[in-house]
This record gives structure tokens, sequence and C-alpha cells, in this order.
């Protein structure tokens, strides 16, 4: 893998930083080079959100608009919003229960640039466990089942393991373990076809 | 290898100032600076070290508090954020004269866009303006060892540096390696030298002449500072276009050239634009027919640059001078410069049409809003409710977001819902109108400069109401405790100031405290402090609308849980979501009525009071 740009994006307390915190650290893990960018102040009330990852050797912490090969969206309209982020063959992992809601105008757009787009309802998979605030875990486990992502499954799980507090890492390893397997239910599917 | 770890810029800036040994740091928070203090007072706890931090009332005193720590021998830092400096700006310049003894570092961060500020000022056009040496550096890393490269200038030519971080460094996150943090154990001293501590404008006419010359000095060390001012080009070749830049924008044209793989294109580096490094600046200038001059946020590199007829930059309209070089804005420019040279472009962008498919979606607009169970929510609709056809003059703050509730008309700086308030009073009174006004500020904000807009408006006998939203704790920027609380920086405990006392001590005789959570008490209140406005024998009403941030506060804000549902007498009046704006309640299109999202909720209740049917009930 030589570079690898991710765009997170969401709105204000949907746990965007902790999301970008997560993949930085368990890529440092694997000994690959990271840059993050992060929104803080008036935006985290609630407003859009947006973080850029970038792994491998670069200079800079911001995402080039059409360079982004990978969109997390905890929210579908901030999904459509920063959709001018992602590259061409780029994939987009968004928070939503089912494709139906999907605007035409989106979905031809995108398979004009041969994008990919997954939904997957991680609001309410986090909800069923309890911990209606943990959306973010629940698709980062989604997304880690894919081959799209460059950090497997079980090291994004060690390293949730080792940042949450005490009293929630035992419901935040849950949310994200289901995340995964519905990721991997739904790999196996697409790869039936 | 060495142990790394991911560090967020201002933590990377902390770790290079502890680095460096420097023993003192003050700060008032701002974003995009706030994090540098808690992660100084991070790593002095977790390396045992003895560094002295404050969290300081506003960003002149902790300059003030710096500098004499300075003075005295010691290694001392302030940080701020861009529009800080303007406040601490009389302490700069002043400081430049005299100069240090030890090393001072001013750490004043920039926020091209603007992110969270109020304007895109550019911190090098400060330094400039105090003649004091700048750095700008490109990346976290690079920001830690400015840190260290910036006390050592100081020390050195006994001049306050400047290190102006902008957005893109400060929330940067990077892995750094981990080294051993010195302990530096060096003893104040103070040598009393009137001529220069407390010189008078004789003197000071010296003292300037001193500084000419050591910035001239530090102009030529400028030149062959390699590691951060350096270009590429090699010697006897002549090129159409070279590229000069700094800060983040650097590492943004240093990503696109590797990208399309263009060496023909030379790059010089400033990462110490000022004193400006003529000598290198002049070489790179004459081995290029054309320079663009990429630069974060005004213009400082290319007024300096001296031919102006091979400069394309802001001055020529290459590039746009308000908002922030993203990447792709930066592509643009360069894509647009190299073609219209007859040079060959960059490659494709890999953007499909993308903008124009977002901007036909018509997508909601997400603002910022105050959080569900904000107590500054129902301070606001009280302050309507009791007052609407006043002016509102407001503040820095979360509580800035009133204004989506309509309770904000104003915000200028730092205190001027004060200043503002007495301003329009008099402007009014003079023409014999009874115009009523509501002040709103916060706690910390009252505390960083209120009170002298406060002593200055009752002095001259201006009427208003003056609500101080006081949630115990400076929430915007990322919840620092304020004097209010007598908890320090360091967690350890100062002596506590109470609001009510600052405000008598202003002159006020009508100070009342309140729970804004009572909205229909706090509405009858706001009605008696405007009787007393208007009477001849009264003044200037001050009420202190107390609750705590429920945020910063968490398990304690919201005593009482209360849970709310609408119940079938909403009418649909949309009263509460245009007026109460609680992110909680929406319009549910299935019901056909305003419903309560309980995930959102924050069951602190106060709906129930704001509701004309009464269709917001506890369950
Ligand atoms: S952080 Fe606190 S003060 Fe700021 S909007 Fe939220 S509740 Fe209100
Ligand atoms: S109780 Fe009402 S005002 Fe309070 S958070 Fe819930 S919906 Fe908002």
């Amino acid at each position: 893998m030589e570079k690898l740009n991710f765009i997170l994006s969401g709105l204000g307390g949907q746990g965007i930083l902790f999301m970008t915190k997560l993949l930085a650290q368990t890529a440092l893990n694997r000994g690959l080079k990271i840059m993050a960018a992060e929104t803080h102040g008036m935006a985290q009330r609630g407003g859009s959100v947006v973080s850029h990852l970038r792994i491998g050797d670069v200079a800079g912490s911001l995402v080039r608009a059409g360079s982004a090969h990978i969109l997390l969206a905890l929210d579908e309209n901030e999904a459509y919003r920063s959709l001018p982020f992602l590259t061409g063959g780029g994939s987009l992992y968004v928070n939503a229960p089912a494709r139906t809601l999907v605007r035409k105008q989106v979905l031809s757009y995108m398979n004009r640039m041969e994008m990919t787009c997954r939904f997957f309802p991680a609001s309410e998979t986090a909800m069923e466990l309890g911990s209606p605030m943990a959306a973010n875990l629940a698709l980062l486990g989604f997304f880690a089942a894919f081959q799209d992502s460059p950090l497997p499954g079980h090291e994004l799980g060690r390293t949730i393991e080792q940042a949450s507090p005490d009293r929630f890492r035992e419901i935040n390893l849950k949310i994200f373990n289901r995340g995964f397997e519905r990721g991997s239910a739904e790999r196996e599917q697409t790869r039936g076809l | 290898m060495m142990h790394q770890d991911i560090f967020l810029g201002n933590g990377a800036i902390a770790l290079g100032l502890l680095e460096a040994g420097c023993q003192v740091v003050t700060s008032y928070p701002g974003t995009p600076s706030s994090e540098i203090l808690p992660e100084v007072v991070r790593l002095v706890r977790s390396e045992d070290l003895n560094t002295y931090v404050e969290w300081s009332t506003n960003e002149k005193v902790a300059l003030d508090n710096a500098f004499a720590a300075a003075v005295s021998g010691k290694r001392a830092a302030c940080c701020m954020k861009q529009v800080g400096l303007n406040v601490a700006a009389d302490s700069l310049m002043s400081a430049a004269y005299m100069g240090t003894i030890g090393g001072l570092v001013i750490i004043s961060c920039d926020d091209p866009g603007p992110h969270s500020s109020q304007t895109e000022q550019d911190t090098r056009l400060m330094a400039r303006f105090a003649k004091v040496p700048v750095l700008d550096p490109c990346n976290p890393e690079e920001a830690r060892q400015m840190a260290g490269l910036a006390l050592d200038l100081s020390e050195e030519f006994q001049i306050p540096v400047v290190l102006r971080p902008a957005i893109r460094v400060c929330h940067a996150r990077q892995a750094l390696e981990l080294r051993e943090i010195p302990r530096n154990g060096r003893k104040a001293s103070f040598q009393k030298e009137p001529v220069r501590w407390a010189a008078t404008p004789k003197f000071r006419f010296l003292l300037h002449g001193e500084l000419n010359r050591k910035l001239k000095e530090i102009s030529r060390r400028f030149d062959s500072l390699a590691l951060y001012n350096f270009h590429n080009l090699t010697s006897g070749r002549q090129y159409p276009l070279g590229i000069l830049a700094g800060g983040v924008p650097y590492a943004v044209v240093k990503d696109i050239l590797s990208e399309e793989k263009r060496d023909d294109i030379p790059v010089l580096k400033l990462g110490a634009p000022y004193p400006f490094p003529e000598k290198l600046a002049e070489d790179f200038l004459n081995a290029c027919d054309r320079v663009l001059v990429i630069e974060e946020t005004d213009t400082v590199i290319e007024y300096f640059l001296r031919n102006r007829e091979k400069v394309l930059g802001r001055l020529s309209g290459h590039v746009p001078s308000e908002g922030e070089l993203v990447p792709e804005m930066v592509y643009q420019v360069m894509d647009r410069v190299l073609r219209s040279l007859d040079l060959a472009g960059l490659k494709e962008s890999g953007q499909g049409d993308a903008v124009e498919l977002v901007k036909a979606l018509n997508l909601p607009v997400r603002k910022p809003t105050l959080c569900p169970g904000c107590p500054h929510r129902a301070s606001f609709f009280a302050i309507r409710k009791a007052r609407p056809k006043a002016i509102f003059t407001s503040d820095i703050g979360c509580y800035t977001l009133g204004l989506n509730l309509g309770g904000v008309d104003t915000c200028l700086d730092m205190g001027a819902a004060i200043t503002m308030a007495s301003g329009f009073y008099h402007s009014f009174a003079q023409d014999q109108i009874d115009q009523p006004i509501v002040a709103t500020i916060g706690d910390s904000t009252f505390y960083h400069s209120g009170a002298a807009g406060l002593l200055n408006a009752v002095y001259n006998d201006a009427r208003f109401i003056l609500v101080i939203l006081d949630n115990q704790t400076t929430a915007m920027t990322g919840m620092q405790p304020t004097p209010g609380l007598g908890i320090r920086a360091d967690a350890s405990r100062g002596k506590a100031i109470p609001l009510e006392r600052v405000v008598a001590g202003c002159g006020i005789d009508f100070i009342e405290v309140i729970d804004p959570y009572n909205i229909r008490e706090m509405i009858q209140l706001i009605k008696k402090a405007g009787d007393y406005v208007k009477d001849p024998n009264g003044g200037i009403a001050v009420i202190i609308a107390r609750h705590p941030c429920v945020i910063a506060y968490r398990d304690t804000a919201i005593p009482e849980k209360v849970k709310v549902t609408v119940t079938d007498a909403c009418v649909e009046c949309n009263f509460c979501l245009d007026r109460f704006e609680c992110p909680a309640l929406y319009k549910d299109e299935t019901l056909g009525r305003t419903a309560v999202n309980q995930a959102l909720c924050a069951q602190c209740g106060v709906c129930i009071q704001i509701c004309p049917k009464g269709a917001i009930i506890a369950v």
C-alpha cells in the first residue's frame, strides 16, 4: 500500500474524532506513517464535522478534494456533502438504513465514477446494543470487514480495547464486533453474486 | 525503534516547549490554541517536571506574566489564538523594545477559513508590526522543533519570538518519536536596570535602534537557517517558474509536486519568514523567471519580494485573498499559473462534477446549535420573551449560538456585549429614545474583559440589563476552569472569585442570581430588572443566570431528569422548533406533529414550560 486517504464525516457529537484516533493509532501500531486533521471548536456543537486521515508518506494533513479513497460517514446527508472528496473508484461506507433511500443523482454519479457505496444502519445497531451514541464503532467494525480496510478487524479491536475508558470497554467492543459481523456477512454475500 | 506516540499539533508544541526547558507557560484558551496548555499539564505530570502553568484571565495578562519570567532569566511561553494577540498587542509592542534575558516565545495560532474566529488575520503581520521574529511550522513535528528554536533564538538575541502555527498544524495529528525531557533548573534573578525595564521615551529611542540591529542580524541568520529556510535549485540552471511557500501551504505544495512528479518546479520554503531572509529570496528570484507565492493567510512574503514584475500571488490576483488555501484550491492555482505560462499543467484532479451535484441536492445546512439541555437556551428564551423589542448585544462563546434563537444581535470582540450596550444606550439616549438593551456575556468572557467595560458603563451612567450566563466553565474552547471556580490549570486550588463580588466591585447595586431552567421566574426577574433600569435612581441591572454546562458537568448538571413527550395537543405551530430550537425536538412527518428524539434528549424538562398549547409534558 502506498498512500491511503480517508475522509470521516458526520455531525458534531457523533464521535468522528474518536473514530479518527482509532484508525490512526492502529495504523501506527502497524508501523505506518499517519497524518490527520480534525475539526474542533464551534462546529463540534452539532455542525458538520469532517476529519481527514492520511496513511503513508505525506507532508500535509488535508485530503485534497477528489483524492480520498475511503469515505466513512456517520450521517447520510453529510456523506453526500463530503462526496467531492472521493476519488474515482473510491468507496463510501455510510450509516444509513437502506440503499433504497439513496438519491438517484448520487447513485448515477457514483456509478459513473466507479465508486462503491455500502449502507449500514450503524445507529440502529448501536441502539440495539444499548449505546445509541456508539454508531461510530459499529460503522468502523462494518468497514473493517471489507478488503478496502488496510487495518484488520482484530487490530482495530485491540486499539478500541486500549483506548476505551474502563466502563465503556466491553460495550464498545461488542458494538464494534457486531458491525464487523454484519460487514463480514455482507462481504460473503456480495462475493457469492 | 524509538517509542512513538500520536500527538495533536498542539501537543507537539507542548512537547517541544518542555524539551527546550520551558519553565513557565501561560495561556488564555481559544480555538485553535486551547489544547497547548492542557498538554503541557499532562506532560509535566507524567514527566514529573516543575514547570509553572496558568490559565491567565486574558491574553495580555498571559503575555505580561510570561514576559516577567523571561526577564528574570527563565524560559517562558504564552499561548493564545490569533485574535488573542490583539488583546496582548500592547504588551508585545513594548516587550519587543525591551527584549528579554531568558527565552520568551509567544505562540499565536492562526485560523484561516475562518473556522472558529472573528477574523482571518495573519499573525506573521503582527510579528512584523511589533518587529519580532516569527516562525511558521508546516506540521506538528516541525512545530515541536520550532518551539525549541524559538526559545533558543529568543535567548541568544534577547528578543521575544513568535511561533505561528495555523489551525492545520494545531489540529493535525502526527506520530512523534519520544525522547527524554531534560529538567531545567535555572533560578530566577532580576537585575535592576531602569533604563531598560522602565525605559522613558528617550531610552525607548535607543532600544528601538538596538531592536533594529538585532533584526538585521537575525535576518542574516534566517538566510542560512537551512533546516527551515531552503530551496532545491540546481545551481546554474534557470527556471521558468518557482514556488515560494511557507507554513501549511508548503506541505500542500510539496505533496502536489511529488504526486505529479514535477521536479521542474523548484520550491523555496520559508519556515522563518521574518525578519525576511533577503539574500536567500534574492537568489531564488534570480534563478526563476516567475515566482508564485503561496502563503497563509495574508501577504507577508509577497510584500517583501522586491522585483514585483516576477511575482505572482495575492496582489496580482493569482491567489484568493480570503479563505483557507485548501489543497484543491492550491492545486487549481498552480494548474492555472502553469498553463498561463505555457508550461505543462497538472494532471486530472480526480474530482468529478461532485461539487455541482452536491449543490443541486440542496442538503440541509447543519448549523451548530446549543446542546440539548443547554442552560443558555433557557436564558435566551426568557430574555426574548421578557424584552422582545430590545437590542441584544452579546459576546464570544457557545452562547453566540443564541443567534439562532433571535437572542444575539451583535458580537464584536471579547467583552463587547457590555461596551456596545453602553454605546447603544448613549447613542439612543442622546436622541431621548428609550431603547431597551439586554447584554449577554459568559462567565469566562466576563472575567476576560467584561469588568473594564462594566466599570466604564456604571461610571458614565449607562442603562441596560446585563445577563451573565454563568455555566461555571469555558465551554466553547473545551471546558477550561474560570476564576469563579477557584480551580487552576493543573487542577490545584486557587482562590475562587465569585462573579457577584466582581460585579459589586464595579459599582452595581442590582445583582440577582437565578437558575435559568426556571423560565417563568427568569422572565419575572428580567421585567423587574427592566423597571430598575428605567428608574431615575436605578442603574445597570445585572442578572447572573447560573446553571452548569450540561457537557462539562454531565453527571450533575441536571439533578432531576424529566422524561418528556409531546401529546396530540400539538397543533404544529412550530413555535418550539423555531423559538426554542432544542436539537432533541423535531417534526415527525408520520405523526404529523413535533416529537422528542429520546436519544438526544438531555431530560432537562425545560421545554415543558415553553409550549403555548401545553403539548409537551412529563411522562
Ligand atoms: S457545551 Fe455547554 S455551554 Fe456549550 S452549548 Fe453545550 S451545554 Fe451549552
Ligand atoms: S427535555 Fe426538552 S428541552 Fe430538554 S433536552 Fe429534552 S427535548 Fe430538549
